[in-house]
């Protein structure tokens, strides 16, 4: 297995990431500005810097086909940035909350985006062509906390949802005139706009930190701060769910997650490395980490002398440097992501944290 | 009259900075009970309490540890009234003070490997952390007056204040070994749950 890409950007924390449909182009919300790295060779270069916030930046997504950037703030606002041959031109979103935008993401077909807020609402946006103008629709019962992260359906109507009040939630973000009516599935059969097409707790109830769908869509895994992935497979509309398949580890918690194909999910967070889980409806089960430990040159590459002893001893009290993890992110990777798929299955996935690294990985 | 002079004292202050605007907003998380976000609890009354932990004891003076471990963990006292809560705990921490240090990691082990021993362990982290907090606050109320002044050196190590009750100490220490087997055991995973989660012991 090759060994993963890193890249080191900058001593600061990475609230997100996100690549160009090429990779060739890699934004990074670091502080209040948007920071746009070109791809030189195997390294990233600092391209461009996108100013427009005057709060920390919470979300950054790059649509895939028209190559628009949102970004979402805790000033309230969240921006769409054109690419245009000048540059890019932000446009301002009305978002219409009260409270900081935490997270933001692009539907599938590129028309709308989510923004998860903590006035306890997801504004869904859209482009409205009368007004040149991108306005929003407010998702808002039955939440009761802030929405820490959204993930969207691959019919582009469906959203899902965590929140800090513990529920993972399915909602239908249908707006008419934007969406085609989509067809019945297991999440139901007529979905207006804000109807709440599933609502999960798991027994000890923590936090939701990432929401995620499998490839079909059919199945729904989150992870919360219980130390927990829980995986849900619907029956159908207005009926319990088939599977409520909850993994309490005995690692920390999990920030982020994405399904590789519809039996493997990965998730990584506070214990700084990638875990595998694998599983079907009648099971699932943690599969190990995604790191390979002792990789050469990493801690055992000073020469170990007893000079080199004695003099360690002497200027730091202590014989061993245990300043550095073993793994490679060297503080929590807060944002997981799909690098490069083909079908259903991930061949490779960019990692980004609050070491200020970005990550690619081979699966 | 100069603009500043128009201003009352209140509004020239920075009071309104500390207004809970919260409270003011009838749709906030604040005037919402949290409590009907989860499913509700089976309440359990001191006397139910009282019968399982003479169960327990029985058990215990059998020789089954294991037993009685298991036993009292199952049926957490999660809504009861706080003496409930109390006696329960008395009766965990019974229950791990008889267990010899040697057998404390095979039984973990033995538990943890069982069908929903991950949650028994979880369950056991929460009454470890209840029994840590409940020792501290018995060891007598700290009121200043009564604090001697702090010596130099270590004279002052046999004669804190707190830790004045033999068997306070001797119960914290079991506490704290017992502590140190579940995290090995049940991982770092088990102290995040044990913060987590809303069902308080």
């Amino acid at each position: 297995m090759a060994p993963p890409e890193v890249h080191h950007l900058f001593h600061h924390p990475i609230a997100d990431h996100s690549f160009s449909a090429d990779r060739e182009t890699l934004a990074v919300a670091k502080d209040t500005s948007l920071e746009l790295y070109g791809r030189v060779g195997g390294a990233f270069k600092l391209k461009d810097e996108l100013k427009g916030h005057d709060k920390t930046i919470t979300g950054v997504d790059i649509a895939p086909n028209s190559g628009r950037i949102v970004t979402c703030s805790q000033d309230r606002n969240a921006l769409v940035w054109e690419p245009s041959p000048t540059g890019y031109k932000p446009t301002l979103v009305l978002l219409r909350i009260a409270r900081a935008a935490t997270f933001v993401r692009w539907s599938p077909s590129e028309t709308k985006f989510a923004v998860g807020s903590g006035d306890r609402v997801i504004a869904i946006c859209y482009f409205e062509e009368e007004n040149d103008w991108w306005v929003s629709k407010h998702l808002k019962k039955p939440i009761r906390s802030t929405i820490t992260t959204v993930s969207w359906h691959p019919n582009s109507v469906l959203l899902a949802a965590g929140s800090t009040d513990a529920h993972a939630r399915v909602f239908s973000a249908f707006i008419k005139g934007v969406d085609a009516r989509p067809d019945p599935g297991v999440w139901g059969e007529r979905l207006p706009f804000n109807t709440v097409c599933g609502e999960f707790l798991n027994n000890s109830a923590g936090w939701v930190h990432s929401v995620a769908f499998s490839p079909s869509g059919d199945a729904l895994a989150f992870s919360a701060h219980d130390s927990s992935i829980t995986v849900v497979y619907p029956s159908g509309p207005e009926q319990p769910p088939k599977a409520v398949i909850s993994i309490s580890t005995q690692l920390l918690p999990f920030m982020s997650l994405i399904w590789n194909g519809e039996s493997e999910i990965i998730a990584a967070g506070y214990d700084c490395e990638a875990f595998r889980f694998r599983g079907s409806e009648s099971g699932w089960q943690l599969a190990g980490t995604l790191e390979s430990k002792g990789r050469p040159g990493l801690g055992d590459a000073r020469e170990e002398s007893a000079l080199n002893m004695f003099k360690q001893m002497d200027l730091k009290g202590k014989a061993k440097d245990d300043t550095q993890l073993k793994t490679i992110h060297q503080n929590t990777i807060s944002t997981l992501r799909v690098y490069e798929s083909s079908g259903d299955s991930v061949s490779k996935f960019s990692t980004s944290g609050v070491d200020g690294r970005v990550v690619i990985w081979n699966t | 009259m100069s603009i500043i002079q128009q201003h009352t004292s209140a509004s020239l202050g920075d009071a309104w900075r500390t207004i809970n605007i919260d409270a003011l907003d009838p749709e906030s998380s604040q005037n919402f009970d949290t409590t009907t976000l989860h499913p509700p609890l089976p309440e359990i009354s001191e006397a139910e309490v009282r019968q399982l932990n003479g169960q327990v004891r029985q058990l215990l003076r059998g020789g089954d540890a294991e037993g009685a471990l298991r036993g009292c963990l199952e049926t957490p006292v999660y809504n009861g009234s706080e003496g409930t809560k109390e006696v329960h705990l008395q009766t965990v921490v019974e229950v791990l003070q008889s267990i010899k240090a040697s057998d404390m990691t095979p039984m973990l082990q033995r538990i943890y490997g069982s069908e929903g021993g991950g949650e028994l362990l979880d369950v056991l982290m929460k009454y470890l952390y209840k029994g840590m907090s409940a020792s501290a606050l018995t060891g007598g109320p700290r009121t200043p007056g009564r604090m001697t002044p702090q010596q130099t050196g270590f004279t002052q190590v046999g004669s804190r204040p707190g830790v004045s009750n033999e068997s306070t100490s001797a119960a914290m220490s079991v506490l704290l070994s017992w502590h140190e087997k579940v995290v090995d055991v049940a991982g770092q995973g088990s102290i995040v749950r044990c913060m987590t989660d809303w069902r308080k012991v």
